[in-house]
């Protein structure tokens, strides 16, 4: 047997004692929440742990900054308002946990969050049997606002079909109709993927081959090495993350990037920051954009304020996350106000089809059918070194949807989402 | 699809040398000491994020290539002596354990000091391309790998093999308590053998940098893979290292050919092929552990 | 008092406080002092019930199974998917999920009877990861990566039945809690149970009592993943999910880790280790976000100072001061990788040449 060269007797006696003395006092070390009842609480779950920490901080930013502009207004309600953020680890069951104890414990009157799509999954169906106001950040999967939809849940980013018809019909006028697939074998690549066929169904182009690649994947080479053989016209990469960087660098290695065009319907800034700038290539669907007309001009004040604002705070641009943590948070707050009441469903009414102006220009409204967030999409071109002036200007948008158009009807949303408010 | 058989063999065997060489350090550390280090991910991406600083900071990537392995050689045998030492009589399990913990804090700190996004490295500009092979266009990095992992291997080879301490090295692997009988400094030996591992990692750290995105979690995916090919090639053997790697590496490159779906999965059903028909692996020592 | 009733005090009183712990005195309870939700509460147990599973193996038979999050998963699914397309009630999901544990056992347990020790281990991490990438590619069912939602049944018959929120769901968890704990304990205590000991400690000399090891072996390895199931099924139950990476290997090291903290080889271990990493890292990771160092640190101060857990620990210092007290045959948990008698595929090859 082996044994140990460490003194047990004195080491379990203070261990004990140490021990003891936390136990006792640990409840002086939680900070007391959930006493004030003079503040509203709103609850956020993002990704502070893991991979997705780098698309998840921007959407704490944006909420951050959301929070100060309504607190310096003077809050909601004639209380101040404060965020609680908790971290979901990545993890759905962690995920529920902390919507309860965000709802039970510490009293938040609604809760916002996640880049993560089954998080905002099994975090919509934890607030909906809380009864508690749940917005979607950044988690794109199709059955958030579809067939796992519910009354206390609505959504900010755009879907994962939204995404393809917005880019998917730039990309076929550009490149031409034979395209090749790299799409993550996970709910949100297949959708993903199935929006583009549709598209290419309508405008006669061809899926030369769809690769499913699995997620966490480091080692695109098998991959790559077919793609070449097939000569598509255009390389689309469905990728997202980790992903979306190991294939763009492995690609460029193989030279593929300079043989092909490639494009996608979601390119975000953290990943493509995170690329050595001659991977930065490719045309992309982008969700939005800190500097481009198209997206904003110069008139919208609320969007060249907060670029500046951010910027000045965070040393970096903000992104397409820094937007959905800011306008979701915003327009909770302002629907609270509204409804005069932090009640989930007075709230929920008062959200529903509001329209309104915000960091883009040509507003925007969460959809009475399925509470989803109905803007533009954009498409641009990745600029590998951004600009003199700007060394992380690194997307040149080229092109813009209306929401209307590239989302599914609302007659088609109605027979997929049954709300079902509480009578 | 026959015509992309060629290509994707070489692919794999390339892709097979670089799984060799981020599982050979694993390899080292274990086959002396019987520590499974859960941690190695983390010091592949120390090393990673070490060069990049270093580059950064206006090095050239060259000497960030010496250099960056050489500090993740001071920190790890740092924390060999302070945390692995105690550990050495006891049960694998603990190590695995303990540098289960090491992993989590070093994911942690590295988001602190570096920050949560990935951040922008690559090998400069005469490994970025690609070399013409005539069938294929072929990414000049990963041809580097394959050649520093062949260097590498002969330079380890030399030292096992032509140094005393080599040769007091590879009798301690056999049979450590005799050697201590015969009055060497096994602590000594585990140290130098420690350094040896974390070198090699190091080394792979830089290079896999250039490969995947660097990021805090960066390491993490590839320990999976390098412990499956430790497994797969025989835990003992650092010449079964390197075959199972080369195999892991065929094996995802043509499986990803023929049956995409299965590429994840058909490293582990090699594994749990090899635990069944011969447990020690390719190449592996009889009763390592026991 | 005997140290043995000094015992069944113990975890009466632990019993009893586990009970009051999320009742309400005026406006506080202990839990909202901790500000814990009482659903954490319920994944304490559930988490700890998953421990003793692996527990089982490493604790009594001497086998450190790194795949119990499968079975966990497969619960979790069963019960989900019985849910899903079944409509059954609470109770039978419960009793699906388990099943479908105790069928994924009853498959890959013929393999990882091939070997012992370290072998057995990478065994069932490799069939671990091959259930974890099936549950992740049969998306058609499983929802795959986005996981799979579905509601919370209610409990009872059609005649009679009673929805369960939170509180009610512990109080349900902690009486599941408390019959796993007492068969736990009546197992180890078994002629089995006794086997497995005698197993841990040495296989070769059990065998030559004329024993077969492997049918004891794969007995305690269909009623580990049955545990390990039933927490996986009461867990989707709980969050009213099930997810691919509640098989993932990190998993199943997060259930041996709750199990070392507490200490491998006693019967509360678990539950304190259980306790210490789902508690603690609730409260931890509320209070900051650089929780993972603390974990982290957690699990090394544990590995290097108390190998034992903390409970078990305490137990050995116990034991070790009670002179002329009986010391049960060190209980240190480690496998069979470590001790002088050949095992595995070495014992294999001897009896082999004894033949």
């Amino acid at each position: 047997m082996a044994d140990y060269s460490i003194s047990r007797g004195a080491f379990v006696k203070g261990a004990t004692l140490a021990g003891a003395a936390i136990a006792a006092g640990f409840p002086a070390f939680v900070p007391s929440r959930g006493e004030a009842a003079d503040v509203v609480k709103i609850g956020q779950i993002a990704e502070l742990t893991g991979v997705y920490v780098d698309i998840s901080q921007p959407e704490v930013y944006g909420a951050q900054l959301a929070l100060e502009h309504w607190n310096n207004k003077g809050g909601v309600l004639g209380r101040k308002v404060e965020i609680v953020l908790e971290d979901d680890q990545n993890d759905p069951g962690i995920a529920v946990q902390k919507v309860r104890k965000l709802v039970n414990q510490d009293h938040v009157s609604a809760v916002i969050g996640t880049v993560n799509s089954a998080i905002a999954l099994s975090a919509s169906g934890a607030a909906n049997s809380l009864g508690t106001l749940y917005i979607v950040t950044g988690g794109h999967t199709d059955p958030v606002t579809e067939t796992q939809c519910h009354w206390n849940v609505f959504r900010t980013c755009h879907t994962a079909w939204q995404e393809t018809q917005a880019s998917g019909y730039s990309i076929f006028n550009k490149f031409g109709k034979r395209w090749y697939l790299v799409t993550p074998d996970y709910a949100f690549g297949h959708s993903l993927a199935a929006g583009y066929q549709a598209v290419l169904r309508k405008l006669g182009g061809q899926v030369v081959a769809n690769d499913l690649t699995p997620l966490g994947t480091n080692d695109f080479s098998a991959y790559i090495t077919k793609i070449e053989p097939a000569k598509p016209d255009v390389i689309i990469v469905l990728l997202a993350g980790a992903d979306f960087v190991n294939f763009l660098k492995q690609a460029s290695a193989y030279g593929l990037i300079k043989k092909f065009p490639i494009a996608g319907p979601q390119a975000e800034l953290e990943p493509f920051l995170a690329l050595p700038p001659e991977s930065r290539v490719g045309y992309w669907g982008i969700e939005w954009y800190y500097n481009s007309d198209l997206v904003f001009s110069k008139k919208n004040t609320q969007a060249v304020n907060f670029v500046k604002e951010y910027r000045a705070k965070h040393g970096l641009p903000p992104s397409a996350r820094s937007v959905f943590g800011y306008v979701t948070l915003d327009r909770l707050l302002w629907a609270i106000s509204e409804a005069k009441s932090t009640d989930a469903s007075k709230v929920a009414r008062k959200l529903e089809n509001a329209h309104f102006e915000t960091l883009w220009d040509g507003g925007a409204y969460y959809r009475n059918v399925d509470h989803q967030l109905m803007w533009p999409n954009y498409f641009a071109e990745a600029r590998p070194y951004g600009t003199p002036s700007d060394k992380y200007d690194i997307f040149n948008v080229l092109d813009r949807q209306p929401a209307e158009k590239i989302s599914k009807p609302a007659s088609e949303q109605a027979q997929a989402c049954h709300l079902n408010y509480p009578s | 699809m026959l015509a992309n058989v060629a290509p994707s063999v070489f692919n794999g065997l390339i892709l097979g040398a670089f799984y060799a060489f981020v599982a050979i350090g694993l390899s080292l550390i274990m086959n002396l000491t019987a520590t499974i280090n859960l941690a190695h991910g983390s010091f592949l991406t120390l090393a990673g994020y070490l060069a990049f600083t270093l580059v950064s900071k206006g090095t050239s990537f060259w000497f960030a290539l010496i250099l960056a392995p050489l500090l993740t050689v001071v920190v790890g045998v740092l924390v060999e002596r302070t945390l692995i030492v105690p550990l050495y009589k006891r049960d694998p399990m603990f190590s695995l354990l303990l540098t289960f913990g090491l992993a989590l804090i070093a994911e942690e700190v590295y988001r602190l000091i570096w920050g949560p996004n990935g951040v922008p490295f690559s090998a400069p500009g005469v490994l970025g391309g690609g070399i013409s092979l005539g069938f294929m266009q072929f990414p000049t990095l990963r041809l580097f790998i394959a050649l520093v992992l062949a260097v590498a291997m002969a330079l380890l080879a030399l030292f096992l093999w032509c140094t005393k301490f080599g040769l007091r090295l590879r009798a301690a692997v056999q049979d450590t308590e005799m050697i201590a009988a015969m009055g060497t400094n096994t602590q000594l030996l585990y140290m130098v053998n420690f350094a040896l591992g974390m070198a090699l990692a190091g080394l792979a750290g830089v290079l896999a940098s250039g490969l995947l995105g660097l990021s805090p979690t960066m390491g993490n995916s590839l320990l999976m893979p390098a412990f499956v090919v430790v497994i797969i090639g025989g835990m003992g053997s650092l010449f079964g290292s390197i075959v199972g790697g080369l195999l892991v590496g065929l094996a995802i490159s043509i499986t990803t050919l023929f049956i995409p779906a299965a590429n994840e999965i058909i490293m582990y059903i090699l594994m749990a092929v090899v635990l069944l028909i011969r447990p020690r692996g390719l190449f592996g020592t009889e009763g390592l552990f026991g | 008092m005997s140290r043995q009733t000094q015992g069944y005090i113990a975890a009466i009183a632990a019993i009893a406080l586990l009970a009051i712990f999320p009742v309400k005195f005026g406006s506080f309870s202990l839990l909202s002092l901790l500000h814990l939700d009482v659903s954490i509460l319920s994944e304490m147990l559930l988490f700890a019930i998953a421990a003793m599973s692996v527990n089982l193996l490493l604790g009594y038979t001497g086998q450190m199974s790194f795949g119990n999050a499968a079975y966990f998963g497969l619960g979790a699914y069963g019960a989900g998917l019985s849910i899903h397309y079944l409509n059954v009630h609470f109770i039978a999901a419960t009793l699906i999920g388990t099943a479908a544990a105790i069928l994924g056992a009853l498959i890959i347990g013929p393999f990882l009877l091939r070997r012992r020790g370290i072998y057995f281990s990478l065994l069932t991490l490799a069939f671990g990861q091959v259930f974890y990438f099936i549950a992740y590619r049969a998306n058609q069912f499983t929802g795959g990566e986005d996981g799979m939602s579905f509601p919370r049944p209610y409990v009872g018959f059609a005649g009679w039945h009673t929805n369960l929120h939170e509180a009610t769901f512990y109080y349900l968890m902690l009486i599941v809690f408390v019959a796993v704990l007492t068969a736990f304990w009546l197992i180890v205590r078994s002629p089995f149970g006794r086997t497995l000991q005698a197993i841990r400690q040495n296989e070769l000399r059990v065998r030559y009592l004329g024993l077969d090891t492997n049918k004891f072996i794969y007995v305690a390895l269909v009623v580990s993943a049955a545990m390990a199931g039933l927490a996986g099924a009461l867990y989707g139950l709980l969050i009213m999910f099930a997810a691919p990476l509640m098989l993932d290997w990190h998993q199943s090291g997060d259930f041996v880790m709750i199990m070392i903290l507490g200490g491998a080889g006693t019967i509360w271990g678990p539950v304190v280790g259980s306790l210490i990493y789902v508690i603690g890292k609730d409260i931890i990771s509320t209070l900051t976000q650089t929780w993972q160092i603390y974990i982290g640190a957690l699990f090394v101060i544990c590995v290097l100072a108390f190998p034992r857990g903390l409970l078990g620990t305490l137990l050995h210092a116990i034991a070790r001061r009670d002179v002329g007290a009986p010391i049960v045959e060190d209980t240190m948990p480690h496998t069979a990788w470590e001790t002088g008698t050949p095992t595995g595929a070495a014992a294999v090859a001897v009896e082999q040449k004894e033949l």
